[in-house]
């Protein structure tokens, strides 16, 4: 029993990794670069494993979410910042994801994406309102797996093996790109795999599901084995894409675009399965980003929040999500293209890393707060070494933003 | 300064010297029922003319956050939050060091918060007037 529902967790762990940002920078990094900043996935990917571990361990230990002891560490001007950061990206990310449930929806349904908009704004609201908070989680997960279309395909195209890896151990850019624009969609990759919300999400996720020091096994599960099974899938998408939008210069800027591979490969099948991949990854990150304006913000002033009482034990948090619901779709709503939302929103969140960073590695340090669970040497040596390289990407995320202008 | 006040009920564990920026500012305050209020946004210090400042309360409320933040947002936040209060007052909720009963690491709880507490007061409205209103609230 102990072992289906942590195999439950990490599959939904699995389907959960791949939000609008993964499906769009593997898509147009597949397309155009190979595979030669599958570097950059793996980056991103190991931040994610190290600060989720850390984040985690820190919830079940001491009960307390990572952002609610940032103020209470770090000073009330840092946790501010720390928050309007935090939410105004949040935002930003929300709104890409309802533009990519919009897209998924017009894929399957040939209506125009900013007909689906405001549904999908709704029916993240109503999740948030009524649905449980596991199942939730579970359902939307492992819908997600429905990405693993995207490995089937692998060996269903001409794939060039021999070419794949070759361009995974001589990363540099092809000769028709400047390193500039590699260099933007390496900083995209990092931002991908590792978005600041999903931290202060799965931490808050340990509360609503009542993690203690028991669970730090199923929750290292999820972080160890389910997080990189998750960069697989968007591994699989940046594959896919060599063989099918590279020869003919497609560049994978359309939700379509990225799921032509499945098409070629296994037709209306394919199709089928890629769809309901993307609308699953999508609306599950939604639902996602939108609780997490709610929790970030009750845990900076200390509301009740969450899931695991009704909305009118919580009302703050509740209308805080409500909000940020109704800002985001109305700026999905503005015809904003959702593939360059998304693009700058991921580049943005790898600028605000460190922050996120930093007081995950303050705390999960604090021996009074995390007693003999506080962060090893090993721990440690690998969290200051991402927090490092969180930094340089960081420095020069902003930069190639506006050299490149997001990627052109 | 020290917090090491007797407290007439349940005795408190403290650590033997602690500051009371690392021991009770901005931490998490819960009430006896285990309701989240709020955190602690400043300290209340009375001098006695014989002996060290002692910490009389807990504040809280955006009167007591502004000035810790500072600068034109501090102000603002201090400026929304005394148009919010009764009679445009601009002191903070007080929890007096009386009723805290328990303190530690992650938090403190307190007892006899009144349904006036500014908080409360937010979350109660937006409840009646937001979230019952739409249905499945509870």
């Amino acid at each position: 029993m102990k072992l289906l529902k942590v195999t439950l967790g990490v599959m939904t762990a699995i389907g959960g990794f791949v939000d609008i940002g993964n499906l769009v920078t593997s898509g147009i990094s597949g397309a155009r670069f190979g595979l030669t900043l599958v570097w950059a996935l793996a980056l991103g990917t190991l931040g994610m494993i190290v600060y989720g571990e850390m984040a985690g361990r820190v919830t079940a230990v001491s009960k307390r979410t990572v952002f609610h002891v940032v103020r209470d560490r770090l000073g009330v001007r840092f946790a501010l910042v720390n928050l309007v950061a935090s939410i105004a990206l949040t935002m930003l990310t929300l709104a890409a994801e309802l533009g990519g449930v919009g897209l998924a929806m017009e894929l399957a349904s040939s209506v125009n994406y900013l007909l689906w908009v405001p549904v999908a704004g709704f029916a993240v609201w109503f999740t948030i309102w009524r649905v449980p908070f596991q199942w939730m989680e579970r359902i939307l997960g492992l819908l997600g797996l429905a990405l693993v279309v995207f490995v089937v395909a692998l060996f269903h195209l001409p794939t060039d093996w021999h070419a794949l890896g070759s361009d995974i151990v001589h990363p540099k850019p092809p000769a028709s790109e400047s390193m500039a624009t590699w260099l933007f969609y390496a900083v995209s990759l990092v931002g991908a795999a590792l978005v600041p919300f999903q931290l202060f999400f799965f931490s808050s996720g340990g509360i609503e599901e009542d993690w203690s020091s028991e669970d730090l096994g199923e929750m290292r599960a999820n972080a160890f084995i389910g997080f990189p099974l998750g960069a697989v899938l968007s591994l699989a998408i940046m594959a896919a894409a060599v063989p099918v939008l590279a020869p003919v210069g497609i560049g994978g800027r359309h939700l379509g675009e990225v799921g032509l591979p499945a098409v070629v490969a296994l037709g209306k099948v394919g199709l089928a399965f890629a769809i309901v991949g993307f609308f699953a990854a999508t609306f599950a990150a939604a639902v996602e980003a939108a609780l997490s304006t709610g929790y970030v913000a009750a845990q900076h002033y200390g509301w009740d929040w969450g899931k695991f009482v009704k909305p009118r034990e919580a009302a703050r948090f509740h209308v805080v999500c409500l909000l940020g619901v109704i800002a985001a779709t109305a700026l999905t709503l503005t015809t904003i293209d959702p593939v360059q939302l998304t693009l700058v929103s991921v580049v943005l969140g790898t600028a605000a890393i460190p922050l996120t960073f930093f007081p995950i590695l303050v705390i999960a340090n604090d021996r009074e707060y995390m007693g003999d669970r506080a962060n090893g040497r090993f721990a440690n040596l690998l969290g200051v070494t991402c927090f490092a390289i969180s930094v340089i990407t960081s420095l020069a995320a902003v930069p190639l933003l506006i050299i490149t202008r997001a990627g052109q | 300064m020290s917090s090491r006040e007797p407290l007439p009920h349940e005795p408190l564990e403290l650590p033997p010297t602690a500051d009371a920026n690392s021991l009770l500012l901005d931490r998490q305050l819960y009430d006896a029922d285990g309701h989240a209020i709020g955190k602690v946004d400043d300290l209340e210090l009375s001098d006695p003319a014989d002996g060290p400042p002692v910490v009389t309360a807990l504040l809280c409320g955006p009167t007591a956050l502004g000035p810790r933040i500072g600068d034109t947002v501090g102000t603002l936040w201090f400026e929304l939050g005394r148009l919010l209060r009764p009679g445009h007052d601009p002191y903070p909720d007080r929890i007096p060091m009386s009723d805290v009963i328990v303190l530690n690491r992650t938090e403190i709880r307190v007892r006899g918060v009144p349904d006036s507490f500014g908080a409360r007061r937010v979350e109660r409205w937006l409840r009646t007037n937001i979230i019952e209103r739409i249905p499945g609230s509870s």
